[in-house]
C-alpha cells in the first residue's frame, strides 16, 4: 500500500475534429404561426414531449430563433426542407 | 365579421378522426381561398393536376426541361414567404438548396391545398383523418402566411396592431375584408390543432 498519489487515468474530452462540425437547423420567429402550431409542430415533427416543444417555441418566440436540430448537412437540409413544408421560416448553415 | 362567422367550435377531435363543424358557407369560402392558393403557387412548370407533378418537378432537374430549375427567390413576396430563402448568409447554399427543393416543395403545397380543398367537399358530416387534417392544417398555414405578407405583417406588434385595427373598423374595405378573413382562418387554424392535439393525449 502506498500513499503515494495514485496516478488516475482521466477520460480525454474528444474535441470534434473540425470536419465533423455538425450542421444546425434554425427557425425564425414569424409574425403569423402561433405559438400552438409551432409547438405542435414541433412535437409532431421532432417527437419533441409538449414542454420541451413548447420550450424551443418560446426560444424562437422570444428569442427570435432557436436550434431545433443538428446533425449532418444531409439531415439539416432534410428537416429545413419539412419545417418549410409546416410553413416555418428555417434555415441551416455550419455550427461555428 | 360580414358573412362569417364563428361557430362555437370548428373542429373537434375524436379517437381516430377530427371532425368538421364548419358550415357550408363556411367550407365554401375556404374552399375558394384553397384554389387561390392554388392558383398562386403556379408557376407554369408543371401540369396543376398531374399527381405525379413532384416526380416531373424531379425530371426538370436533368435540365432537359425547357424550364430553367429555380435558383432565385420567387417575386411575389407572398410566394417567397412559402418558399423562403434557406440560408441567410451564403447565397450560394440558398440557391442550391433551392434549385434542389423547391419544385418539390412548391407542388406538395399545390397538391395539399387541392387535397384539403376536396376533402371540405365531401358530403356531411366531414371527417378527416390525421392525414387529412395535417394537409388541412399546413394548407390553412399556408393562407395565413400569405395574407399576412399581403397585409404587411412584418413583426409581432404589426399582428397586435391589426388586431385592433379590425376592431376600429377604421380603414380601407378591402384592408377590413383581408383582415377579417385572416383573422377567421387564424381562429380555425386554432381550433384545428385543439382538435388534433387533445386526439393524441
Amino acid at each position: 500500500v502506498s500513499i503515494a498519489p495514485v496516478e488516475v487515468e482521466r477520460p480525454e474530452v474528444h474535441e470534434l475534429p473540425a470536419a465533423d462540425t455538425p450542421w444546425v437547423t434554425i427557425v425564425w420567429n414569424d409574425p403569423v404561426n402561433t405559438m400552438s402550431y409551432v409547438t405542435f409542430v414541433f412535437q409532431t415533427y421532432f417527437g419533441h414531449p409538449k414542454q420541451k416543444a413548447e420550450r424551443l417555441m418560446r426560444d424562437v418566440h422570444e428569442k427570435g430563433r432557436a436550434v431545433v436540430s443538428a446533425g449532418s448537412r444531409e439531415a439539416m437540409e432534410r428537416d429545413t426542407e419539412a419545417m418549410h413544408g409546416y410553413g416555418l421560416w428555417a434555415t441551416f448553415r455550419k455550427d461555428d | 365579421m360580414g358573412l362569417l362567422h364563428f361557430g362555437e367550435r370548428p373542429f373537434t377531435g375524436h379517437r381516430r378522426s377530427v371532425q368538421v363543424h364548419l358550415d357550408g358557407q363556411e367550407r365554401a369560402v375556404l374552399v375558394q381561398l384553397l384554389t387561390q392558393l392554388d392558383d398562386l403557387l403556379d408557376d407554369g412548370r408543371a401540369p396543376a393536376t398531374d399527381p405525379l407533378a413532384e416526380l416531373l418537378g424531379l425530371c426538370d432537374l436533368s435540365g432537359s426541361d425547357a424550364f430553367a430549375t429555380p435558383t432565385a427567390p420567387p417575386e411575389d413576396p407572398a410566394v417567397a414567404r412559402l418558399l423562403p430563402e434557406a440560408n441567410r448568409d451564403d447565397p450560394q447554399l440558398a440557391t442550391e438548396f433551392r434549385r434542389l427543393t423547391e419544385i418539390g416543395l412548391r407542388a406538395r403545397k399545390r397538391s395539399g391545398a387541392r387535397d384539403a380543398a376536396a376533402s371540405l367537399q365531401r358530403p356531411d358530416p366531414v371527417q378527416l383523418t390525421t392525414d387529412e387534417a395535417w394537409t388541412l392544417l399546413k394548407a390553412i398555414t399556408d393562407l395565413r402566411l400569405v395574407l399576412g405578407e399581403r397585409l404587411e405583417l412584418r413583426s409581432d406588434p404589426d399582428a397586435e396592431l391589426l388586431h385592433r385595427r379590425l376592431l376600429g373598423g377604421d380603414a380601407p374595405d378591402e384592408w377590413l375584408a383581408t383582415a377579417s378573413i385572416y383573422e377567421v382562418l387564424t381562429v380555425w387554424q386554432e381550433s384545428l390543432v385543439a382538435a388534433m392535439s387533445r386526439r393524441r393525449s
